[in-house]
């Protein structure tokens, strides 16, 4: 029994990677730039922030533009592959109907994808680095943690959403909703430091705040993160895992009839 | 009348001794799926939540498939017989793994290949070398065998050229090629095949079939066939099982089973006249050089019309004959009369022309009066020259009228010899009039039509009142002649046929001519009540062998009941069959049922 579960684990990560690539090739296919999109879109954005910000509202933050391209491309990360793997079970309607396949596949590899552009946009963090001459410490080795914690905490959210939406189809636009209230709930553009104390209270329960600090910790200030924030991070991650995996099981075996 | 379709456990004809020892490779218990139609429509939180507040989230069940049990054994060729919503698919579904069955369990013994529906998984963005790895990976293949295989998919698909075009660009027929192709290039234990044959040119279908084959007989893969073509199904499979409604019905071998679901899957009917279909079936079969029945048919009806008087008793060379509109049929029904009272062939012809064969026929007749029953609508006076033509010392007489009632009621003053009975019937009433036909005929009976609107009108009454009948019937209801005129008339016999349905009225007729007639039936004719008019001529024949007139309809057990019922009631007498009608209308299957009771009496 456990050999039938190799085996098909190892299919479904030739499952995953033929979808991936396939995502891959179709968002840049007929488009000029092709892949450099990844890497032009997030310093674009930066560039268009950094101008807003710096002269409408002036913050007084060190290195701004590279604080912006931290905090945007990480929740960049996380607001796309929650979104995309929303969408992933009613895309792949017809897949489930005909063959027996792991359904879990399809939020997953959404996620892994946006994991793959993420990559990429780092190309575009390291070029505004090198250009503000901020030299980067040994902390950069704890992104791959951190990657993990986001990519867990995506996935739960992802697994959550599209198990949803197959029953509901309203949830793809409250979605939208909740992403952009989220993206002003989370200090992106602005420095934590001009809430309100109640504001701040409410946002010790904002897991994206977390990331993105921890983030910038490792890139910008050059801090090491602690045993409790990674503890902190790590469990929300683990929670959000661990609720979306178990609505996605409970109800996958329906999703056939309501795709 | 509603749809009776009947879901009763029928027989298996397995061989259970045989297959004890092989291996089961899929084992079906008790499968039920039930799907919830209510749910389907709510898929906003906003819908649900009203259906909640409203306690309306009670849910009407739909049984799709009710207590599947069977098993299938390594090497079996199964096939799935069944109409349109029988629930073959969703056990296909189960089967495959697709599907959760509500009730049951569905354990399988080895790797499965579905063929549902081609393509899936395929992108048309992409090429069909993308494609090929993306969906081999669907489908579970490694990326190492598809690397070993791709050449031979590309082989079996031929489309080596057009590897790096996106699929989109592909013809319907290239794509499923690929898919075929893709899904096949690994030998599966067990393979399930839904429809997928039926895409596709007869190339494509040609070499599915033989690589289907080639699978059964070189890697003796088991195989699961959903299909509608039954000849397919009888060259493909050695077990079959027939499910409708998602009810199983029979199980066994598979000329069995297709013989069973040909005759009866779909057909409506009284659970009754199937059971006696059913037990027909188990009769001994007729050799096919046995000729227990006959058929009377031509091109057409025209040509039909020409055999029906050539197989008539009535001599060459009458002094007249009838021509009559074969596309009208009350204007047939009515020459059909006309035809019995002056002993005349009845010829029908096209309203503005003489069909060839009508023509060549009428060249051996040498009447002196042509009745010619129709207005010049009907029958064009292109008609009349052609005929004067043809038959030149004839003398062209025409019953004219705007309607058929007028017609009918000139045909009745026009003409001399009238017996005593009179038939009254709306026109459209073909099947019974034909019915009628042994009894009235015989008896030179006159028919008469309400106007459109039914009803007594003046002028018939009159004909009525005065003509000095002792017998009428009525073929219609209240709406062709209320009771209260009917009882109004001063005509001893009334006689009135109105049935719910075709075969009941046909019954009751048959009946009633039963009685009538002295001698028992020595000839059954049976005319399709799907399309009777190969016999709007058949006045002419009914007359001969003491025949009697049955109308069947395939698709209807009741009708075919109705036939068996009545040649199994002429135990030990001469009985001849006739079936006037083509192939289309009774094939082979219809007719040998009837001639294995026949034989059997």
């Amino acid at each position: 029994m456990s050999e039938n579960a190799v085996t098909s684990w190892k299919k479904d990560r030739f499952i995953l990677t033929a979808l991936v690539s396939k995502d891959f090739k179709l968002k840049y296919r007929r488009s000029m730039l092709g892949v450099l999109w990844s890497v032009l879109n997030p310093l674009l954005m930066m560039v268009v922030l950094s101008a807003v910000f710096s002269f409408v509202f002036r913050f007084e933050i060190e290195n701004f533009p590279l604080y912006l391209i931290l905090g945007n491309t990480l929740f960049a990360l996380m607001a796309d592959s929650t979104s995309s793997a929303m969408h992933s079970i009613i895309d792949s309607a017809s897949l489930i109907k005909k063959i027996r396949i792991n359904k879990m596949v399809f939020p997953i590899e959404k996620v892994i994808f946006q994991l793959v552009n993420f990559i990429f946009s780092l190309i575009a963090i390291a070029a505004v680095m090198l250009f503000f001459r901020v030299a980067p410490t040994a902390n950069i080795l704890f992104l791959p943690l951190l990657l993990f914690y986001v990519v867990l905490f995506s996935l739960g959210i992802g697994l959550l959403l599209s198990a949803l939406a197959v029953f509901f189809r309203d949830v793809c636009h409250l979605w939208g909703v909740v992403i952009t209230a989220w993206t002003y709930a989370t200090p992106l553009f602005y420095p934590v430091t001009i809430l309100d104390s109640w504001m701040l209270n409410i946002m010790q329960f904002n897991p994206m705040y977390y990331y993105v600090t921890y983030f910038r910790e490792i890139m910008l200030w050059g801090q090491t993160p602690g045993l409790g924030e990674n503890l902190v991070c790590f469990s929300f991650a683990a929670v959000m895992f661990a609720i979306g995996y178990l609505v996605f099981r409970k109800t996958e075996k329906k999703f056939i009839l309501y795709v | 009348m509603p749809e009776v379709v009947n879901i009763s456990f029928l027989e298996s004809t397995l061989d259970t001794a045989a297959d004890e020892q092989r291996e089961t490779v899929v084992g079906i218990n008790n499968v039920s799926m039930v799907f919830n139609m209510a749910n389907q429509q709510l898929n906003s939180l906003k819908e649900y939540a009203i259906a909640l507040a409203r306690h309306e989230l009670r849910f009407k069940e739909f049984r799709a498939l009710d207590n599947i049990t069977f098993d299938i054994k390594r090497g079996d060729v199964f096939g799935i017989l069944g109409t349109n919503g029988s629930g073959k698919s969703t056990l296909l579904k189960i089967i495959a793994g697709v599907l959760e069955p509500t009730e049951g369990s569905c354990t399988i013994n080895g790797t499965i290949a579905p063929l549902i529906e081609l393509g899936a998984g395929f992108d048309m963005e992409l090429t069909a070398r993308e494609n090929i790895y993306l969906n081999g990976a669907l489908l579970g293949y490694t990326h190492e065998y598809l690397d070993e295989h791709f050449d031979e998919i590309v082989d079996f698909a031929e489309v080596e050229q057009f590897l790096d075009m996106p699929m989109k660009n592909y013809s319907s027929g290239m794509v499923a090629r690929v898919a075929f192709a893709v899904a096949t290039v690994v030998v599966p234990d067990i393979l399930i095949v839904d429809e997928v044959l039926s895409v596709g040119d007869f190339m494509f279908q040609q070499k599915c079939e033989r690589k289907i084959e080639s699978l059964i007989k070189d890697h003796q893969v088991t195989v699961l066939i959903v299909s509608h073509s039954n000849a397919q199904i009888a060259r493909l499979c050695n077990k079959a099982v027939w499910i409708e409604k998602g009810h199983m019905r029979t199980i066994g071998d598979v000329e069995s089973v297709c013989s069973l679901y040909r005759i009866l899957g779909g057909h409506e009917g009284s659970p009754e006249s199937e059971a006696l279909v059913y037990d027909a079936l188990k009769l001994p079969s007729v050799e096919a050089d046995e000729d227990i029945t006959q058929t009377i048919v031509g091109e057409d009806r025209f040509g039909s019309a020409v055999k029906l008087r050539e197989a008539s008793s009535i001599p060459t060379k009458t002094p007249s004959i009838v021509v009559a509109p074969g596309t009208n049929d009350a204007l047939c029904m009515l020459a059909n009369h006309v035809s019995a009272l002056l002993e005349a062939p009845l010829y029908l012809v096209r309203p503005d022309a003489i069909p060839d064969i009508t023509a060549h026929a009428l060249k051996q007749e040498a009447p002196q009066r042509v009745i010619i029953i129709g207005n010049e609508n009907e029958i064009s006076p292109v008609i009349e020259a052609e005929l004067a033509e043809l038959l030149s010392e004839a003398q062209l007489i025409r019953i004219d009228g705007k309607t058929p009632h007028d017609v009918a009621l000139n045909a009745y003053t026009q003409l001399d010899g009238w017996g005593s009975c009179a038939v009254v019937t709306w026109a459209g009433c073909s099947a019974d009039t034909i019915s009628c036909m042994p009894v009235t005929l015989r008896k030179r009976a006159a028919l008469f039509y309400v106007q459109r609107g039914g009803g007594l009108d003046d002028e018939l009454k009159s004909v009525l009142e005065t003509g000095a009948f002792d017998e009428i019937i009525v073929l219609g209801g209240e709406p062709t002649l209320p009771t209260p005129a009917l009882e109004a008339l001063p005509i001893a016999h009334k006689k009135r046929f109105c049935a719910p349905n075709p075969s009941e009225a046909n019954r009751v007729i048959n009946e009633w001519v039963d009685d009538e007639l002295d001698s028992a039936a020595a000839q059954l004719i049976m005319v399709s009540a799907a399309d009777p008019a190969d016999a709007f001529a058949v006045g002419q024949y009914v007359l001969s062998d003491h025949s009697r007139v049955l109308f069947e309809n395939a698709g209807d057990l009741d009708s075919i009941a109705n036939a068996i019922r009545m040649i199994d009631n002429r135990k030990g007498a001469d009985l001849t069959l006739t079936f006037i009608g083509s192939h289309v209308l009774f094939d082979q299957t219809d007719k040998a049922l009837l001639a294995k009771v026949m034989k059997a009496r």
